[in-house]
């Protein structure tokens, strides 16, 4: 296995999702060469799922109508739980609405005003005359204004196809099927990657100016995740692996109340919005005990710590799949549940086999997001490495925090891509490669080494998938909603032994070609190192902040935590190495979230 | 309820040792309650052959990725539930499309090519304008273009197509689908002709004859038929306008 | 492009084809049902019959028929070949692949080019026949007694599916009317003709014993 192909690049974008192939536009646009890797074919990306819309202050609703970016970043910085970089808050919300003009410019149908009424919540909305035919927006949570620009139930697949087709007009050049194994790097300077084709399996080295890590998140390595399944971190992993770059805030993990069960796929908040409730195995609505306010309609955060509370207490419904609540929205009528909330009914049809109209929804919080991620700086280069750039969900560029807005994870991925884009141009465009032949062969050598030794099982026989499945395990029982010291202390250990066990792995399989259980086991050493930094960097901040909550420590707590964690992975080391930085605070001083009334503890609901 | 014991017939193929001929094997599980095919699939991987291949991306019928041929029916496989199922099931990899291994096509460098060929891009000489404001567009036309931009380039309408089955150039209901997304968007500046020298001819729209299986077939209900027909038309058109310059 | 097809290329040849493949379809359709309709014209009685017949022999309406005949269907056949899978490995696909997706409307092409081929031979046959044994109540019936009733039924049936298929197929193709819809109002026109037709014949079938 000598032979490989090489390929020489400007501009080596990993990952082609939105914010990868926004990158690769705007470098593209400003001359340079540019490739794109891609696990899947571009198109398939994770992007294509969000079905929400993105956020941007275009104020051209009725209910949108003295919206600007002050009130988005006030909303994004509450979001965050003051866990944010505001320059970059303050540098996003500016450019989201002409990034979101230019996707219109390029092709997005986006849904656009119209002169109909409309009713929503029993309020009727006369929409301005004036603005027919502009952007509109919807309601979602955690926002002063209506702010969430969409495309009928599609606003992520029409972004990324019409993003795909500016990379087809500019004949950016897209290999997809195929997975970075490593970066090539002298741990000062970042060179390119090798890579694994999916197709065939062999190696390649791809040696470029600028390396961009775009791969998204890392859902999957919850077992139960609102994810696409390739969502496994490797990109994170791709720069931890390094030991010289660090993953930011990894402990801030985003849950969504309402996955379903049991294929996780998300159950939209509309449906809580529009009168569902949440009932326990008695049948019986819960919510109002925790939360007599909100009851249903609180926060994310707070509902799916409710929940888990209610589970935790005895009261889920028990399935092959684990512990459950329902969700009922059977007394909202046929009507309703056939035309408003028609893609929750489509879901349940498809991936169920039930009917929202006359049977429960079995539901469960699930994990959706990370808002941690390669820590950059505002101009998306990588800490620690040069020529190393990262954006996106994969990147911890710091918009979020430590909770994420609905909506502005969709507007992340084109407002970065357009920005660090842009930065990732003037880079290049002075950067150069020497690049030593010997410093690839090094590289590439130490895969088809790792390919060798599984291969033939020489390490040991641990198979790829149980190991997978206990990692899964560790992060959902120890690393979820309800964190505390014990508990995480024993996830930090299990992920030590099961890292540790990680290195014996063998394959029961050839292994030939495109193997899959070969592709997991390249990957899972990788994964079980980034789970070790979420569970270690949630052990070491004793506080709650956002959807980080200790119930050991459930307050915020300004004086000590009002910071950022780095995990760097040194080489040769066996466990994650913790820093932190302070965050930077301009405009907005930390304060009261003003919703959230929950974090202060499952245990002392207020008077 | 009964738990059933399932039979799956699988296509198993592998590029790398062709001196195997494409067989099927078969594959036992008992079923559970909510099963789909991703269920399904992993676990025969995870439990009883970690060498079989096939796609899945989002699970949840938005990527495209796991077309297949689900007692010959070409379906998407996440959203194929056990329940709707007999005993004994039989798996085979879409037709048309390059075969990976078992039930893995290269539907990725089809829909390119195909997106290479019919231009699937906005077609103008304007400049965006980032200071100004976004030009104004019927939501009538936005929905519109959205009904045909809706195809999630799984090529359950390819593999299904009689015509596609034995012509690798017919662009199908997803290329025909695709140029009518452009057709009706107001910023595309292409003109009917330009439209015509892609597809008014038996590569393009007028290959298609009719069978409709695409319309039958399509997991996510995008409007073929009505999409062809409405290109059909406007080639005809075209065509019959057509001057040689 | 390649040379070949720079050498040769012509943007409208598709579409002319197509456009010729309907327009002598329909002209057959249209001559199917007026030949049914005359025909059908012993309903009325022997003397209706062959004064038809006698009036279209004296105004050339027969070899205008066949002229017809020979340059539209000869045009229909042009045109349709071009869709046959020509070659052995493609009708192979073809026909593993109707088996495969169970799907009804791929059957149905296959039967509609295989009746196609079947009508050409038959229609060939009838026309001679016709032409040198005359068109008469009497000829005709007695063809029909001695051994040609199995014929005329097979070629009744071959021909109205045919017709009925391809005017499906123009309709689908065009996305002029609903296709259940269509299903239905075919379906209805099919048994009118077949029933028509399969009258006829047994009119004729038992005027040949009587006679």
């Amino acid at each position: 296995m000598s032979r490989y192909d090489s390929f020489v690049t400007d501009v080596l974008v990993i990952g082609a999702g939105l914010a990868g192939e926004r990158a690769a536009v705007e470098a593209a646009t400003q001359g340079l060469n540019v490739i794109l890797l891609s696990l899947v074919p571009p198109r398939r990306s994770h992007s294509s799922a969000a079905q929400g819309g993105m956020q941007a202050a275009l104020g051209n609703s009725a209910m949108g109508k003295g919206d600007s970016p002050d009130v988005h970043f006030a909303d994004t910085v509450k979001g965050s739980d003051w866990g944010c970089d505001q320059d970059v808050a303050r540098l996003f919300v500016e450019t989201a609405p002409i990034a979101v003009r230019e996707m219109a410019h390029w092709g997005v149908p986006w849904t656009r005003v119209t002169k109909d009424e409309h009713v929503y919540d029993g309020k009727v909305i006369h929409e301005d005359p004036e603005n027919a035919g502009l952007i509109t927006a919807r309601n979602f949570g955690g926002t002063a204004k209506w702010r969430t620009c969409y495309t009928s139930d599609g606003a992520g697949h029409t972004l990324l196809y019409t993003l795909d087709s500016m990379v087809l007009r500019l004949g950016i050049t897209v290999h997809d099927r195929v997975e970075a194994l490593s970066l090539i790097h002298d741990s000062e300077r970042c060179y390119g990657a090798v890579a694994r084709c999916l197709r065939t399996g062999e190696l390649r080295a791809y040696t470029a100016k600028t390396t961009v890590i775009a791969t998204g998140g890392y859902g999957r390595l919850y077992g139960a995740s609102t994810n696409a399944i390739i969502n496994e971190g490797s990109g994170l992993s791709l720069a931890l692996d390094t030991g010289v770059v660090p993953l930011g805030n990894m402990e801030a993990v985003q849950f969504h109340p309402t996955g379903l069960v049991p294929s996780w796929i998300l159950i939209t908040e509309g449906a809580r919005g529009d009168g569902g409730y949440l009932l326990d195995k008695n049948l019986h609505r819960f919510m109002p005990d925790y939360e007599p306010a909100k009851k249903e309609l609180a926060s994310r955060d707070v509902v799916s710590r409710r929940i888990m509370q209610h589970i935790r207490a005895g009261y889920g419904v028990e399935s092959p799949y684990g512990d459950h609540v329902w969700l009922d929205i059977r007394h909202l009528g046929a009507e309703h549940i056939n035309t408003n909330l028609r893609e929750i009914a489509t879901i349940c049809k498809n991936f169920r086999g039930i009917d929202p109209v006359k049977d429960l929804i079995p539901v469960r919080p699930t994990q959706h997001y990370g808002m941690g991620g390669v820590r950059t700086n505002i101009d998306g280069q990588a800490y620690g490495l040069k020529n190393l750039f990262a954006l996106g969900e994969a990147a911890c560029w710091d918009l979020h925090g430590f909770n994420r807005l609905g909506g502005n994870s969709l507007a992340e991925t084109v407002v970065a891509g357009k920005i660090i884009g842009e930065q990732i141009a003037k880079f290049t465009a002075e950067a150069s490669l020497d690049v030593k032949s010997s410093l690839v062969e090094e590289h590439l050598h130490r895969q088809m080494d790792r390919v060798t030794r599984l291969r033939e099982s020489r390490d040991g026989t641990e198979y790829v998938y149980d190991l997978r499945r206990e990692m899964e395990q560790i992060l959902s029982h120890h690393v979820g909603i309800f964190r505390s010291e014990d508990s995480l202390q024993d996830a930090v250990n299990q992920l030590s032994d099961l890292h540790e066990r990680a290195q014996r792995l063998g394959l029961r399989g050839g292994g030939h070609g495109g193997d899959p259980e070969l592709d997991a086991a390249l990957r899972l050493p990788g994964m079980i190192r980034v789970a070790y930094c979420i569970a270690k960097g949630a052990l070491a901040r004793k506080e709650s902040r956002g959807s980080h909550f200790r119930e050991d420590f459930p307050h915020r707590d300004d004086a000590n935590w009002l910071n950022r964690t780095l995990a760097y992975w040194p080489e040769g080391a066996d466990e994650p190495e913790l820093r932190y930085e302070p965050v930077k605070i301009t405009e907005s001083p930390p304060g009261d979230r003003g919703y959230g009334e929950a974090t202060r503890g499952p245990d002392s609901a207020k008077p | 309820m009964i738990e059933r014991e399932l039979t799956f017939r699988i296509m198993r193929y592998n590029p790398d040792e062709p001196e195997k001929k494409p067989h099927l094997q078969e594959f036992h599980l008992t079923e559970e309650p909510g099963m789909s095919l991703f269920v399904v699939l992993n676990k025969l991987r995870e439990e009883q052959d970690p060498t079989l291949r096939f796609d899945f991306v989002c699970r949840a019928s938005i990527c495209g990725s796991c077309g297949m041929l689900v007692n010959g029916r070409p379906t998407l496989a996440c959203k194929t539930l056990t329940k709707d199922l007999p005993d004994v099931t039989t798996l085979l990899p879409l037709p048309v499309f390059k075969l990976l291994g078992d039930l893995s096509v290269d539907t990725g460098v089809w829909f390119r090519d195909m997106s290479f060929r019919t231009e699937s891009w906005v077609h103008t000489d304007e400049t965006f304008d980032p200071d100004a404001p976004e030009k104004r567009m019927d939501n009538a036309v936005a929905l519109e273009i959205y009904e045909a931009e809706r195809c999630i380039e799984c090529g359950c309408c390819i593999g299904g197509c009689a015509t596609a089955n034995i012509k690798p150039d017919f662009i199908g209901a997803a290329g025909v689908n695709r140029v009518a997304r452009f057709m009706v968007d107001p910023r595309d500046k292409r003109t009917e002709r330009e439209y015509f020298e892609v597809v008014g001819n038996e590569d393009g729209v007028f290959g298609c004859i009719g069978l409709m299986a695409c319309d039958d077939n399509c997991p996510v209900g995008v409007p073929l038929r009505d999409q062809l027909a409405y290109v059909r038309r406007k080639m005809a058109s075209a065509g019959w306008r057509y001057q040689k310059v | 492009m390649k040379l070949q097809k720079a050498l040769s290329y012509s943007p409208r040849a598709d579409f002319i084809v197509e456009v010729i493949q309907m327009v002598s379809g329909l002209l057959l359709v249209l001559f199917l049902w007026t030949h049914m309709l005359f025909v059908a014209s012993i309903l009325i009685g022997s003397n209706a019959f062959n004064g038809l017949s006698l009036f279209m022999e004296k105004n050339y309406l027969l070899p205008a028929a066949i002229v017809f005949l020979v340059l539209v269907g000869g045009a229909h056949i042009g045109a349709v070949i071009r869709r046959i899978p020509s070659r052995w490995a493609e009708q192979k696909i073809v026909w593993k692949h109707a088996k495969l997706i169970h799907h009804a409307d791929t059957w149905s092409w296959l039967f509609q080019s295989v009746t196609g081929a079947a009508i050409l031979a038959l229609a060939i046959i009838h026309i001679a026949v016709v032409t040198y044994g005359g068109i008469d109540v009497i000829y005709s019936s007695g063809r029909i007694k001695h051994g040609f009733l199995v014929f005329y039924a097979v070629l009744l049936l071959l021909a109205e599916y045919h017709a009925s298929v391809g005017l499906y197929r123009i309709f689908v193709k065009w996305g002029w009317v609903k296709r259940h819809k269509l299903h239905w109002v075919l379906g209805v026109i099919s048994v009118l003709t077949v029933g028509i037709g399969a009258t006829v014949l047994w009119i004729f079938f038992t005027m040949g014993v009587h006679a």
